[in-house]
């Protein structure tokens, strides 16, 4: 059971004479580790994910094939792929509260008043019930942070997309949450993509990619 | 200490302001005051010198009140939630679609199209003898097709059918901007991640957002709905007429008794409007809030019909301009015939002659009322940027701008036409004047905001810094940068002026015709031809001055752009 990529190669539409943003990476990323990929500012990481995430804006084209669990991604919409993507911002609806957040995110499956309990119960265990009403903008940075990881957790994805989530936290709370986070991430087996500038950013154990990616063969 | 570049803190500056403030806010207040004369029967020019509550125990018996009333609320209702519905829908269907820049590029000449213009085609396509019928007798034979009319009908489905596709682009327009503010490429990526559909992220995610942002918008498409007189003349139900058209009957009745029982009857309008907002207002409140467990229900949406919608808005909005051309060069069209049988440039040359002081009349009035009220439009903005820097605590809210499009026009102008007869001497081009530039300069405000929220006022502070007086600077600096948002600005102020019919007739007395109000008079006595002429007459002073506006900033901004393609090489 895995993430997989295999050949992917991706153009800018416009530049027609340029050279590929990356072309021929493959990888695998099994549940439970994960794939860091690490480089400068612009040379396509994000891209990557966003083709992964199905979010590739209409300037790009790739080729290649993505794989989660055997079943080939690019005949799915972004809405069916099952991968969560954590963004830069922690994107929290800021008409929603805290609690309608996480409620948002939960199944379908889960009915009525048991998406109200199960909510709650999440921001129990992440000792912030105190905020079940409060609106997005009026928690601190770390707490949007942590809401926003168990909002996607919620969501069930079979795999997850870090696109360099910690690059806005400051120092001391940067540390504690990239350990938090990937702690939720190991227990839940989850094949995971980091993409980041900071080698501190990944964890111990972690597949390190060097970007831009380079075709050695 | 840094200055408004407007300012020079110069007396000058503020005697504008005050004059500003005089014209185009002060009028509320006496129009408010002698709306609640008239209603309360103080009225020393027809010898009532006492107030009394006679007039609202004859608009209280007056036959047929409650009727109006049911059918005024009706209307306003269903066509601002219609509206408003529809206008989401397509967003939700068609937003950065591939027809999207097709869809936006239409919405400025829908827009300019006049309501009164508006009705009169939709008069010639909807009518009994109109073009859809037509249509329905060569499908279906002369012997099956059912009579039916959306003109004058007894429930105003005409009435509700015309206000909401000619509101839903002005919603659309409204919400471009607002949809920038909510950063929807990242919404829909978060949504998505979390396995929300478009749709559903439309209708979960963004439409609450939309909403609220919305309001205000709303608001002014309910006002105008509840207080439309002269489409509701043209287009709108006679049995019951909607209140409005009522007080304006009174309003015009030879028996001036019936003047108390007009001004009874706008402030039941005022009330009518406001309970109208605050309806609105508890159902945003009650959709948002209170019953708010749908927004996080799960990945469910309702099936709204946003392509649809587009298809009939664009296309009768389409065919309204050559339907009036057809009418206007029609001598013979017999019905069911799909096209004139016998066609004639005579009613063109006739009517010409006498349109030409018709014209002078609309244009001379929009030209002044427009740059008036666009100078104080400036002014306004120049006085309220300020407060940014925290140098006044005082300023003008948006709401004190925008309340001449969320009060009932009926309802101000009955107050204000109770106050010019306290001057001795009528100046009937002054007052109209002067009513135009009250209800043009609050669209003119809006149609400059976008231009001096994304204005970067550090420039201004960069060229006082370099010496240059502040009046230098807005001249030099700030205007040639805004000035094709400033020349749009006066043009929708000149199609606004060009479209007034009430304030025209009402505080002109009716010694003052203009295209508007030629066209309104026209169409209400089923003179087809004719009215088809004054109609497209009405569209096209408008569209010149757009088309002008348009030219002139375009010419603007590649000079700009010369200048600095001159400087760089």
């Amino acid at each position: 059971m895995s993430l997989s990529i295999d050949n992917l190669s991706i153009h800018e539409n416009k530049a027609t004479n340029s050279p590929p943003l990356f072309s021929d990476f493959s990888a695998t990323v099994n549940n439970g580790s994960v794939l860091t990929l690490m480089g400068p500012s612009g040379s396509g990481k994000s891209t990557l994910l966003s083709v992964i995430a199905g979010f590739i804006s209409p300037d790009f084209s790739y080729t290649g094939k993505l794989f989660l669990h055997n079943k080939e991604l690019s005949l799915l919409k972004p809405e069916n792929r099952k991968i969560g993507t954590l963004f830069q911002d922690d994107l929290l609806f800021p008409h929603l509260t805290i609690c309608e957040n996480l409620m948002i995110a939960l199944p379908n499956s889960v009915k009525g008043k048991q998406r109200r309990i199960i909510a709650l119960q999440t921001l129990k265990k992440l000792n912030l019930s105190a905020l079940a009403n409060k609106s997005a903008l009026q928690i601190s940075g770390g707490q949007k942070a942590r809401v926003s990881v168990m909002r996607l957790l919620l969501a069930e994805p079979q795999a997850v997309l870090l696109d360099e989530p910690f690059s806005k936290l400051d120092k001391s709370l940067r540390r504690d949450f990239r350990a938090w986070l990937f702690t939720e991430l190991k227990q839940r087996n989850l094949a995971t993509i980091l993409v980041t500038h900071d080698s501190d950013d990944s964890p111990q154990g972690a597949t390190i990619c060097q970007w831009p990616w380079t075709n050695k063969e | 200490m840094f200055k408004s570049p407007f300012s020079s803190a110069s007396s000058s500056f503020n005697t504008m302001l005050l004059l500003a403030i005089i014209i185009c806010f002060a009028p509320l207040l006496p129009a408010l005051l002698g709306l609640l004369s008239a209603a309360f029967a103080y009225f020393p020019a027809l010898g009532l010198n006492e107030f009394s509550l006679l007039a609202f125990k004859q608009l209280i018996l007056w036959p047929g009140l409650l009727d109006s009333v049911l059918l005024s609320l009706f209307i306003t209702l269903v066509s601002t939630f219609l509206a408003a519905l529809l206008s989401f829908s397509i967003l939700q269907s068609m937003w950065q679609s591939k027809h999207w820049k097709w869809i936006e590029s239409l919405l400025a000449p829908i827009l300019g199209l006049p309501h009164v213009a508006f009705a009169i085609g939709f008069v010639f396509l909807f009518s009994p003898s109109g073009l859809f019928s037509r249509f329905v007798v060569l499908i279906m034979g002369e012997s099956n097709a059912e009579t039916w009319s959306l003109v004058h009908d007894q429930y105003g489905l005409g009435l509700i059918i015309l206000l909401t596709l000619k509101e839903i682009p002005f919603i659309l327009l409204m919400s471009l901007s607002l949809l920038k503010q909510l950063n929807l490429k990242q919404t829909f990526q978060t949504a998505h991640s979390l396995g929300y559909s478009t749709q559903q992220c439309w209708q979960k995610i963004i439409f609450v957002q939309w909403l609220v942002k919305i309001r205000f918008s709303l608001f002014a498409v309910a006002t105008y709905g509840l207080s439309v007189v002269d489409v509701a003349l043209i287009i709108g139900p006679t049995k019951p007429y909607p209140l409005a058209v009522l007080v304006w009957q009174w309003f015009n009745h030879a028996d001036l008794s019936h003047y108390s029982i007009a001004g009874a009857g706008a402030l039941l309008l005022l009330i009518l409007a406001i309970f109208t907002l605050l309806c609105i207002r508890v159902i945003e409140w009650l959709v948002t809030c209170k019953w708010r467990s749908w927004l996080s229900s799960g990945r469910y949406c309702l099936p709204l019909p946003g392509r649809l919608t587009v298809y009939i808005c664009y296309i009768v909005s389409l065919l309204i301009i050559p339907i009036l051309i057809l009418w206007s060069l029609t001598f013979r069209w017999p019905f069911p015939a799909l096209f004139p049988r016998v066609w004639s440039f005579s009613y063109w040359s006739d009517e010409l002659t006498y349109m030409s002081e018709y014209i002078n009349n609309s244009v001379g009035i929009a030209l002044i009322s427009a740059s008036l009220a666009l100078l104080f439009a400036i002014i306004i903005h120049e006085f309220n940027s300020r407060r940014t820097r925290g140098r006044y605590g005082f300023y003008i809210p948006d709401i004190l701008i925008a309340l001449p499009m969320l009060a009932p026009q009926l309802s101000l102008l009955f107050g204000l036409q109770i106050t010019t007869l306290l001057v001795p001497k009528p100046y009937y081009y002054l007052w109209v004047i002067w009513a135009h530039v009250v209800f043009a300069f609050p669209y003119i405000y809006l149609a400059l905001n976008g231009a001096y929220k994304s204005y970067d006022k550090r420039l201004d502070m960069v060229a006082l810094s370099l010496g240059m007086q502040p009046f230098k600077v807005w001249w030099t600096i700030k205007r040639p940068q805004i000035m094709p948002a400033i020349l749009i600005a006066w043009a929708v102020g000149m199609s606004v002026s060009l479209a007034q019919y009430l304030p025209t007739i009402m505080l002109g007395a009716g010694r003052i015709v203009t295209i508007t109000t030629e066209a309104v008079a026209l169409a209400s006595g089923q003179q087809r031809r004719t009215s088809a002429i004054y109609a497209l007459m009405q569209t096209l002073l408008p569209f010149m001055f757009f088309l002008f506006a348009v030219v002139v900033g375009r010419y603007y901004s590649i000079k700009n752009n010369q200048y600095f393609l001159a400087r760089t090489k």
